[in-house]
């Protein structure tokens, strides 16, 4: 058997045992050696302990989604091991705490196990919390995991916290490294070799949004805290001051919205990020946005619903709210991000289209890229374009609901002399007066909708995958689901199977011509999707002509590629 | 906000009224309040593209309509919310928020300790009569229980809150209070808060002839007794017991005063404490995330 260094490594146990400690330094450590990293996490609901999983994927290679299943599984408690021991297959390694742990395991046939007493020394060297450090020695020394990066890793992690500190988690890593080393290694897993220094970043979803907000040159944030989308605020708190910003927590998200409108009436770019239950709650503020043409944008992580739902769990669900959440004719522009390069670069797009178009921009990410730690390639500050609003030119009567020819009706920000106007919550006039009469909701009507519209085409095209020409099976689907796709669709293509795929990034307005032309390549349209309802499919019937086949699944967890290339071969 | 900071013009009161006319009722105090609100800002030699006049929804909500100025006329209740955003991304300007009792107190009650405690620089001035008058007289936070009401019928189940004695517990930072019938007072004190470094609540007791039978003029006049003029305006336990008057008797004139440090400030300290600045090189955040 060949070495696989494609290897995904599953690390669970108790919350508060450093499990996500572990999985964070396996992954910059691969990443400081130029392979690439995608990282999975659950994260239990409860305040202290709990359940709780890091998964590491990492390659030389590109990785686009957390994988199948794991190749090496690593249990630091009894109730990890009762979690997945069914996942332990023949082929499959595993690592557990023992002797000395919570459990004794049985080891399946065919599987290769090797035994840490991580408790039992970390409890010798006199710090029970050492204990991810005497897996991580281990860990290092069973699977190639680059010892030079890792040491670094943990040097930035611990030096600033005192030379005691430092040399006391090296002498518990040095101690796993030993208890390794008296095992004879039987499986062929390995990290693959250092590939040397890449210009890359290692980041999670949430923080991306936050580092795109910052690129987009991002002046207001209005935060309220709410799972799984905290993280957002988290990284703006801290890095928007440095460019003269401001971010508040609000009382509500409620507040939270209005806000951002405030922010954004005083001629500032302005956003806000929460998930589900938050955006629900936003959605009459998000009306006026439309109403008053206020450049606004929300960013909603979402998360199992409905209700308090699932906080910490996976879903894409909320794509019905995103689109037509609200009263009224409400039109707004929906995103969808696929990865963590996503949340980086469509936050700072997110921002321009919302100051472009004056109206409310949703970007919809979900409770898996919100953890997921990536490696994407450095970005550069001075690539971003910024678009900035429409401003009057101070010639002439100033009427801020001027019919333009491109019905984008210039800005005047406060201060501005002969600029004074009424952001309108009512429908209203050009110059903003109150207005009930039948034309003028008409006519403002048909400019709200029709000034969005351009989008569709100023939008880069939904990326195409797979087979070229005529196809068995046509996959459109969206969100971070695009990553498991795309490696269903690498699967089936080398097994000689005709499947291509479309992947959506614009959900709202919806690119209507360029579905119709991928399906009419296509004998059948597949959706997998992470919702009850097929959200997405819905779009599709009731905008095209296309009657896809929807496929969805609502456990709280991603799609994995084995699921999407079984689904292809059964209806094909 | 303090009044050196933006640029001073000469206008006639009369010279803030903008292109559209009041549609209140006649008799309505809400009429005595505008008049203060062009008085204040003559006073203070306030350029209309200066100013910033925030509202809700509801009859005194439309106020913002007759003032040339910038302004918006947001959601039921969520006028405070949003002129916070407003306040803090231009802590230039003046942000005056014009709305009712119920638009305040009820459906925007969530808002009102926020603003108070993080003394964002503005003013709130509060019409105050008692009633929802634009969906036609249903009770409001501050209807008396014995009013009949357009869904109480059999008359209130439900006490009245004290404006002003929860905008002294909340943390405002100015409280006054006045009756629509005394534009001067109205004027004085609206103009105090816009003075004012902080957040400046002023509630107007502002009558509704059409649905409110009970809250005429008449009992407005009746029921106000101007602050001691020795009281000292920095002594809130003496400003509370002047709010809950055992007479029942409400006080009117300017209750508290305290000078705190706003949140534009504190936003501002943050900029200054991490030596923000627009052309921060923004690599050195990229670089953060290196692996």
């Amino acid at each position: 058997m060949t070495e696989k260094n494609d290897l995904i490594i599953r690390i669970a146990g108790e919350g508060g045992e450093g499990i996500v400690s572990t999985g964070d330094f396996i992954a910059a450590a691969c990443a400081r050696a130029g392979l690439e990293i995608y990282t999975f996490k659950t994260f239990p609901a409860e305040i202290k302990g709990g359940y709780c999983l890091y998964q590491v994927r990492t390659s030389a290679e590109r990785v686009y989604n957390q994988g199948d299943t794991f190749d090496v599984f690593v249990a630091y408690n009894g109730e990890a091991y009762e979690l997945n021991k069914h996942l332990l297959t023949p082929g499959t390694t595993f690592v557990y705490d023992g002797p000395g742990g919570d459990f004794e395991p049985e080891i399946p046939e065919g599987v290769t196990a090797y035994a840490i007493p991580m408790s039992k020394t970390a409890k010798a060297l006199g710090s029970y919390r050492s204990k991810n450090m005497v897996a991580l020695g281990a860990l290092s020394v069973l699977f190639n995991i680059n010892e030079t990066t890792l040491i670094e890793v943990l040097t930035n992690k611990f030096k600033p916290k005192g030379e005691d500190i430092l040399e006391f988690n090296l002498k518990a890593f040095a101690e796993g490294k030993k208890l390794a080393n008296e095992h004879k290694k039987t499986d062929d897993f390995r990290v693959a070799d250092a590939t040397g220094t890449k210009d890359v970043i290692l980041i999670a979803g949430n923080e991306a949004v936050g580092m795109g907000a910052i690129l987009g040159r991002l002046e207001f944030f209005s935060a309220y805290p709410l799972t799984p989308a905290t993280e957002v605020a988290k990284y703006v708190s801290a890095q928007l001051p440095k460019t003269g910003g401001t971010l508040i927590q609000a009382e509500d998200e409620i507040a939270s919205m209005a806000q951002v409108l405030g922010a954004s009436y005083a001629g500032k770019r302005s956003m806000t990020a929460t998930s589900g239950p938050g955006l629900a709650l936003m959605s009459e503020l998000i009306g006026m946005s439309t109403m008053a043409e206020l450049p606004a944008l929300i960013v909603d992580v979402q998360r199992g619903g409905p209700s308090t739902g699932l906080p910490t769990k996976h879903e894409q669900s909320d794509l019905f709210l995103a689109v037509h959440g609200g009263h009224g004719d409400s039109p707004r522009i929906v995103l969808s991000v696929e990865d963590v390069n996503d949340c980086v670069n469509m936050t700072v797009a997110a921002l321009n289209l919302t100051e472009q178009y004056q109206c409310p921009v949703i970007m919809l990410s979900d409770g898996s890229l919100a953890f997921s730690t990536q490696t994407i390639p450095t970005p550069d500050p001075d690539s971003f374009e910024i678009v900035e609003r429409t401003r009057w030119d101070g010639e002439g009567e100033y009427m801020r609901y001027k019919m333009t020819e491109n019905l984008i009706s210039p800005m005047a920000d406060p201060g501005t002399p002969g600029g004074e106007h009424v952001a309108a919550s009512l429908e209203h006039t050009e110059s903003g007066a109150p207005n009930f009469a039948p034309e003028p909701h008409e006519a403002n009507a048909r400019k709200r909708f029709n000034k969005i519209k351009p989008v569709i085409d100023q939008w880069p095209a939904a990326e195409m995958d797979g087979v070229e020409g005529e196809a068995d099976v046509g996959i459109i689907t969206w969100g971070s689901t695009i990553g498991v796709a795309r490696e269903a669709v690498a699967r089936l293509v080398a097994e000689g199977k005709k499947v291509k795929a479309m992947y959506p990034k614009l959900i709202y307005p919806m690119p209507v011509d360029q579905y119709e032309a991928f399906a009419a390549t296509c004998k059948q349209i597949l959706v997998p999707e992470v919702n009850y309802q097929g959200q997405l499919s819905h779009f599709i019937r009731a905008e095209t002509s296309i009657k896809p086949v929807p496929y969805t699944i609502c456990g709280g967890l991603p799609f994995t590629p084995a699921q999407i290339v079984n689904k292809v071969k059964e209806i094909s | 906000m303090v009044s050196a900071t933006f640029n001073k013009i000469e206008m006639k009161p009369k010279e803030y009224k903008s292109e559209i006319k009041p549609v209140w009722c006649p008799g309505c105090g809400h009429h005595g309040v505008l008049a203060s609100v062009y008085r204040a800002m003559s006073e203070l030699g306030i350029q209309p593209s200066d100013f910033i006049n925030i509202s809700g929804i509801g009859c005194s909500s439309r106020l913002p309509y007759f003032v040339k100025s910038y302004k918006m006329h947001t959601l039921h209740g969520r006028a405070g919310a949003v002129a916070t955003g407003t306040q803090l991304a231009r802590p230039d300007l003046p942000v005056v928020v014009s709305g009712g009792d119920g638009d305040g107190f009820s459906i925007g009650g969530g808002h009102m300790p926020h603003m108070a405690r993080k003394n964002v620089n503005m003013t709130y001035v509060l019409m105050d009569n008692g009633i929802y008058g634009l969906t036609k007289g249903q009770s409001s936070p501050t209807s008396r229980r014995e009013m009949k009401a357009y869904i109480t019928p059999y008359g209130g189940v439900e006490e009245p809150l004290n404006p002003i004695l929860y905008m002294l517990t909340y943390g405002a930072t100015y409280v006054g209070q006045a009756f629509a019938g005394n534009p001067k007072m109205c004027a004085a004190l609206i103009k105090g808060a816009i003075e004012h470094k902080g957040f400046a609540y002023v509630n107007i007791f502002s009558q509704c002839p059409t649905f409110n039978k009970l809250d005429t003029a008449k009992f407005y006049r009746g029921l106000v007794e101007e602050v001691p003029e020795d009281h000292d305006t920095s002594d809130m336990e003496n400003a509370m017991r002047l709010a809950r008057r055992p007479d029942g008797k409400a006080p009117v004139g300017l209750l508290y005063q305290e000078d705190r440090q706003t949140l534009d400030e504190a936003m501002a300290g943050l900029v200054e404490l991490v030596g923000g600045s627009a052309d921060y090189d923004l690599k050195k955040i990229i670089d953060k995330n290196r692996p």
